[in-house]
């Protein structure tokens, strides 16, 4: 079991194709939902734990523990919406080989992370700050994604349909996984913060800090606890007001 | 190029989303199971928006949820039927209740797989614009592809058909392609999130 669960690491970044088709083919899937598994809580563990080098001490542990269960939570909540897309477009796939097809795109995606790290750490290292650090984070992500969905999109078919089903489970992924880590945030930790919690109060949402962002992109800031006088008017003028200074992902 | 998955389904039972979305005719009685099952499958993602709000909420959002897929079955696939053959397209009501029962079973099963996303989303998010917005995409991406599946199981029909009447066909199915949006929308619209409810 332990040297098929190590051939299933090497073929998670070397065959996707053969880990898609085994997912397809069905049979005993246990080496690689473990193999998986461990990809993904090894790898998205070090990268949370990278990411808070940034602030350091408590947050290194709490950053290392919620990355994995953001990843993990996101992705029992996408399976069945996954299953459901490609029944509807006609891939029906078992569910077993569903499951392990998602969870090694995942750990696929966190393997890739890993091989992140040490870039992302250096950058902290160097000075990077907090916001360009929250992009920096968002583009390794960004990679990892392309990964894990390559994978993906082998399991379904290299075709029309397979591309779309993956858009569409992309649009549910991106979605459900970005409330879940906004959920859990924070991961890098606020500079202004004087203690470092574990979640940070219920505020907003993603889809509002992603509006709010693309506002905040076109010089558009919104005024209302800095200029409590103010409420719901924007402005201009760049600069940050409390609202965005103390976001934090 | 269209590549062929004869063994997507590997196990000798098929998954419930196989048998919901096959596209093998079966008899009325199991057609309209089929169709019950997507139905009671919309209801679920009507739960998952309900908890938003609780209490009666979750049984306004079951109901609504599984009535847009209802009206257009009730309403919209016989209408269909109707026009199809006053232009003589080679279609029988038992092949058009498969082609509906397939069609609502795929959106029906599409709103279940986005039920436990849509549960997070409807209790985490604070904004209701936001939440709507979440809810009318998932409701869009299930009645998309359920009519993709009618019109692919429709024009899978009329492939024997003259250009010309190939023709009206399809230039019907886009007026009942419209029509069953509008429709969906219009039932839909009476969930209770969508209004903005907190």
């Amino acid at each position: 079991m332990n040297s098929q669960v190590l051939s299933v690491f090497d073929e998670l970044l070397r065959s996707p194709r053969a880990i898609a088709e085994r997912s397809r083919a069905g049979g005993d899937l246990r080496p690689l939902f473990v193999a998986s598994l461990a990809a993904l809580v090894l790898g998205a563990g070090v990268f949370g734990a990278t990411l808070a080098t940034s602030r350091g001490g408590l947050q290194l542990l709490y950053s290392g523990v919620k990355l994995p269960l953001a990843m993990v939570a996101t992705m029992l909540l996408v399976v069945p919406a996954f299953h459901a897309i490609a029944a509807g477009l006609g891939r029906p796939l078992s569910f077993s080989g569903m499951i392990g097809l998602t969870l090694a795109a995942a750990g696929r995606g966190a393997l890739v992370l890993v091989a992140l790290s040490p870039l992302t750490w250096l950058c902290f290292d160097r000075g990077l700050t907090y916001h360009p650090g929250v992009l920096l984070a968002v583009a390794c992500y960004g990679l990892a994604g392309v990964a894990a969905l390559d994978l993906v999109l082998k399991g379904v078919g290299y075709d029309v349909r397979g591309f779309a089903i993956v858009s569409l489970f992309g649009c549910v992924l991106f979605i459900t996984g970005g409330q879940t880590a906004w959920m859990l945030r924070p991961f890098l930790g606020r500079p202004s913060d004087v203690s470092v919690p574990f979640f940070r109060h219920r505020e907003s949402s993603f889809w509002d800090a992603v509006q709010q962002s693309s506002r905040s992109s076109f010089g558009l800031y919104k005024l209302s606890e800095s200029f409590p006088d103010a409420e719901g008017r924007e402005r201009s003028k760049p600069g940050p007001t409390m609202e965005n200074a103390y976001e934090s992902r | 190029m269209e590549q062929s998955f004869p063994t997507m389904i590997s196990a000798s039972q098929p998954s419930l989303g196989a048998r919901l979305t096959s596209p093998e005719t079966h008899g009325v009685a199991q057609e309209l199971a089929r169709l019950g099952a997507g139905l009671g499958l919309a209801s679920l993602y009507g739960l998952a928006l309900g908890a938003r709000s609780g209490g009666i909420a979750l049984v306004q959002h079951a109901v609504a949820a599984s009535a847009g897929l209802a009206a257009v079955a009730v309403l919209g696939i016989p209408a269909l039927f109707v026009l199809l053959a006053l232009v003589n397209a080679p279609v029988s009501p038992s092949a058009m209740l498969s082609a509906g029962a397939r069609s609502l079973a795929s959106a029906g099963f599409v709103l279940a797989g986005l039920a436990p996303s849509a549960a997070l989303l409807a209790v985490t998010i604070e904004s209701p614009d936001a939440a709507a917005f979440v809810t009318r995409a998932g409701l869009s991406l299930a009645g998309g592809i359920g009519l993709f599946q009618l019109t692919s199981s429709v024009r899978a029909m009329l492939q024997d058909l003259t250009p010309e009447a190939r023709l009206k066909c399809n230039a019907l199915l886009f007026c009942f392609s419209l029509f069953a949006i509008m429709l969906a929308a219009r039932v839909w619209y009476a969930l209770p999130i969508l209004k903005g409810a907190a």
